[in-house]
């Protein structure tokens, strides 16, 4: 099996891994397009076939993925390796299945986000209103608790009441995510969080959730608050959450 | 198109014996439209996969691809400048230059 089959076996089984390329090469029998995969436990596939370079490039490979910083370096004299991070598809869960999530699972299934949705009213969670989406019909706790949810995951908490909101959030601030985000009025949104805070999750982590949610163009629509939440969950993905909460603190927020 | 869905495709097109380029940004200088790592996949009869800008730039990776799977079947280097002179007609909008890693797939 080729390196590329590979790859994609890797990313089906959602594996993050750095991929080391030669891009030019001037030592004998290492030729330019020679493909190392390093996966984050240090296991490697692939290789130059030159021990002591190769442990070069392992090196520096894991270097890559902690810093999760793709360039180019100079191993040794005469060979330059260009390391990759090749991840998979950042995951979105949508809890809350009504006005809003439907364009927001659209907006953020265009710009590369895979996207499950969860609501316990059938007809809202319903698959053909989510095309190319996972759709779980069942309470948000029972759905969340078999959920998957890491440090790549988004998690956009949209239901249709505070008591729902203080759900979903208890099952998912213990857990690490990419992005917390919750809609909602001031107050209310004050009381989930006052009611979180007295289940014991600590205020730092409560500081984390982004409320209001999305970036801050003025929108009413569920089209457009849709638009300014998938703006927000591309800026922390592109760039970082701290960026994200700038762009919001411009005008007060 | 993400690196995953760029790699099945790859994976597709060798599958159904259809040579092509994969198009990787290795190096980028000032400003691009497209950072490190975006990814294109370019074939014989011109059908394109992904982006790795547009623009002059990808008219210019295109040529290169095709040259690469014709006649030097080899990977190469390509250094595109996207500095030109802002007021030629089909000038790109970007400042800066970037160099991409071609790589042909039989």
């Amino acid at each position: 099996m080729n390196m590329i089959s590979r790859m994609t076996d890797l990313l089906e089984t959602s594996r993050t891994f750095c991929l080391a390329t030669v891009i030019s090469s001037s030592v004998k029998d290492i030729m330019p397009g020679n493909k190392t995969i390093v996966l984050g436990d240090g296991s490697v596939e692939g290789g130059t076939g030159n021990n002591r370079l190769d442990g070069l490039i392992n090196k520096y490979a894991i270097q890559a993925l902690k810093t999760q910083k793709k360039q180019t370096i100079d191993i040794v004299q005469g060979l330059s390796v260009f390391f990759d991070i090749v991840a998979q598809k950042a995951k979105l869960v949508i809890c809350g299945a009504g006005h809003i999530a439907k364009p927001l699972a659209q907006f953020a299934r265009k710009v590369d986000f895979s996207v499950t949705v969860i609501d316990d009213r059938s007809n809202f969670a319903d698959p053909s209103r989510f095309e190319g989406c996972e759709v779980i019909t069942d309470d948000f706790v029972v759905a969340l608790q078999n959920t998957n949810i890491n440090t790549s995951s988004f998690v956009v908490i949209i239901t249709r009441g505070h008591e729902y909101d203080t759900e979903c959030l208890s099952e998912i601030l213990p857990r690490k995510t990419a992005y917390v985000g919750l809609i909602g009025s001031r107050r209310r949104v004050g009381f989930v969080l006052e009611m979180l805070s007295n289940q014991g999750i600590p205020s730092d982590r409560l500081k984390d959730v982004f409320t209001p949610i999305g970036l801050p163009i003025g929108a009413e629509s569920p089209e457009e608050i849709a638009l300014s939440i998938t703006a927000e969950l591309v800026c922390v993905r592109r760039k970082t959450s701290v960026q994200a909460k700038k762009l919001r603190s411009v005008i007060g927020i | 198109m993400n690196d995953g869905e760029i790699f099945n495709q790859l994976v597709d097109l060798q599958q159904n014996g259809i040579a092509s380029c994969l198009a990787t940004i290795i190096r980028t200088a000032g400003s691009t439209p497209r950072e490190i790592g975006a990814k294109m996949l370019i074939c014989l009869d011109g059908t394109t996969y992904g982006s790795i800008g547009g623009g002059c730039g990808e008219r210019q990776l295109q040529s290169a691809a095709i040259r690469c799977l014709l006649k030097d079947k080899k990977p190469e280097i390509l250094d595109i400048d996207l500095t030109v002179d802002l007021n030629v007609k089909g000038g790109d909008v970007c400042g800066g230059n970037l160099s991409v890693f071609v790589e042909p797939f039989f």
